[in-house]
């Protein structure tokens, strides 16, 4: 398992890097975004929509009871949107839909040998199969947390109106975003973006036995990768909070 | 031309192979025969470097080929095809794609000139009307028959073939059977068969050799598998239940 995931993520980098530079399937990479970004985007919306009604209610709660001045909960739930909950609920979503569609259409093509028969045919499969997810992904992860982030503004300012009488011009107060947590934000997609398609496809490619191998790596898909995405937040949060988050950038 | 050595091949502390020794000789059908579960498909796949053995070599043509990396593989890949077991083609491509993918990615054709001559392949196991179906539209026999043609595009010297004719109808079975023999003998191609199929074991094969317990157990022709005194051979080719031969999971 970890000589399979040094070997996937050795040839996945230098499989982008070709891509990159010269020899590329175009195609590929489209059908992918399509896959990715698409078909996900009603979900993520949905998901982080409900989200942010939630929170901004539960939130306004609170704070009512406490001191009753609503007006920095717009702002604040922006700035932790921005660098915390958007990308990361994002990428909990993509772990779950993408993750498991990449290990179980992988793990099929292992238990039918379609893998060994790619590499009969001169395909290396991690190129083939990997990379363009891989490049998908990236770009899908920035481009949905992006949405799924207005979503959830959005339906938070809703819900801070209609329940709270809270202006929706107080409440969509951008002010409190600095550059480090637009950059927090930029890195974790980043990461996220890149964690789950490799996570998935090596529990893709680990798949042995029948259908039933084929089940228990997309479950240890959803499992692996959701799990790389709290620990990387995690990481990243913490690197973040004593580099450029801090000193008021 | 081909010869296993003292091959040894473990899954985790499974052991598959003990040790296979197994010459194969220029232009001969060779079937390898055995229970399932023994290790076949383990054994051919790793002449072609899909598999690395733990211990013991591989030799084709006088060049040792199982410490060879990826990119030398491909030569070894070139030489031998391989039709998987599961007919294996690829289900987000037409069957006249799919045979066309050698040709483009080794025989480095650009896209247009690699179909037309794929074409010409699967005009040969008569598939021409199915060129532009997906395999998952498709039955088993039609299948396994694009499996064959995708082998055979880049000429191999050798074709290893895993279960040709297993789940197929007689008629289909006996088509790939006179196939394969017409390789043989019209244009020399060394095929390695592994087959559980008595009838063509006995009606196309120039030697038999029967895997038993992680070694090549009976290795001869079909006269004199036949003639074998060996109560393993006998009950395998007789397809007894009752017998010395012990098959793991019974
Ligand atoms: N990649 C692998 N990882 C783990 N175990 C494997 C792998 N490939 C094969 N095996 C195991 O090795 C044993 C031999 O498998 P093999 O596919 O060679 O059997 P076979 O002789 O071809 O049988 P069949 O007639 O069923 O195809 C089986 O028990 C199988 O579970
Ligand atoms: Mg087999």
């Amino acid at each position: 398992m970890i000589a399979l995931s040094v070997d996937v993520i050795t040839k996945t980098f230098y499989g982008t890097l070709r891509w990159l530079w010269g020899r590329r399937t175009p195609g590929a990479v489209l059908s992918q975004l399509y896959q990715i970004g698409n078909r996900s985007l009603l979900f993520v919306c949905v998901t982080l929509g409900f989200l942010g009604m939630v929170l901004v209610f539960q939130t306004c709660l609170q704070v009512n009871r406490i001191t009753g001045d609503l007006s920095q909960v717009g702002a604040e739930f922006i700035k932790i949107l921005v660098h915390e909950f958007g990308p990361t609920l994002t990428a909990m979503m993509l772990a779950t839909r993408v993750g498991a569609g990449i290990a179980a259409e992988i793990g099929s093509m292992v238990v039918t040998e379609q893998i060994d028969a790619l590499r009969m045919n001169g395909v290396e499969p991690v190129d083939y199969l990997i990379v363009p997810r891989f490049l998908a992904s990236l770009v899908m992860t920035g481009a949905l947390t992006v949405i799924g982030v207005g979503a959830a503004i959005g339906m938070g300012a809703l819900t801070a109106y209609f329940s709270f009488h809270l202006n929706p011009v107080v409440f969509l107060d951008v002010s409190h975003v600095r550059v480090g947590d637009l950059a927090t934000g930029v890195m974790k997609c980043a990461a996220y973006g890149a964690a789950v398609p490799v996570v998935a496809g090596i529990c893709g490619l680990a798949a042995r036995g029948g259908s039933e191998g084929v089940g228990t790596a997309t479950t240890r898909a959803v499992i692996s990768a959701s799990f790389v995405v709290i620990l990387l937040d995690f990481f990243l949060s913490g690197l973040a909070l004593f580099t450029f988050q801090r000193g008021g950038l | 031309m081909i010869s296993f050595r003292k091959l040894e091949k473990a899954f985790g502390d499974k052991p598959v192979l003990r040790g296979v020794d197994l010459e194969v000789r220029r232009g001969e059908v060779l079937f390898i025969i055995g229970t399932s579960g023994v290790g076949k498909s383990v054994t051919i796949k790793h002449l072609v470097g899909l598999l690395r053995p733990d211990a013991g070599e591989i030799w084709l043509d006088g060049r040792r080929v199982d410490q060879l990396d990826e990119r030398a593989l491909q030569e070894v890949r070139k030489r031998c095809a391989m039709v998987f077991q599961h007919a294996t083609l690829f289900d987000s491509m037409t069957l006249l794609e799919n045979v066309a993918l050698p040709l483009r990615k080794h025989g480095r054709l650009p896209e247009r000139a690699a179909e037309k001559e794929a074409m010409l392949f699967l005009d040969k196991v008569h598939l021409r009307e199915f060129a532009h179906a997906y395999p998952a539209e498709l039955g088993d026999g039609t299948r396994k028959r694009a499996a064959i043609a995708r082998a055979l595009t880049l000429a191999p010297e050798c074709v290893l073939f895993d279960e040709p004719t297993t789940g197929l109808d007689p008629v289909s079975a006996r088509r790939i059977d006179k196939l394969i023999r017409e390789l043989s003998d019209t244009l020399g191609v060394t095929s390695v068969v592994v087959s559980h199929d008595l009838t063509s074991i006995f009606g196309i094969a120039d030697r038999i050799a029967l895997l038993y317990q992680g070694v090549a157990h009976a290795v001869g022709t079909p006269a004199e598998i036949r003639a074998s005194t060996d109560p393993i051979v006998q009950q395998f080719i007789q397809g007894r239940s009752d017998g010395p031969m012990e098959t793991p999971g019974f």
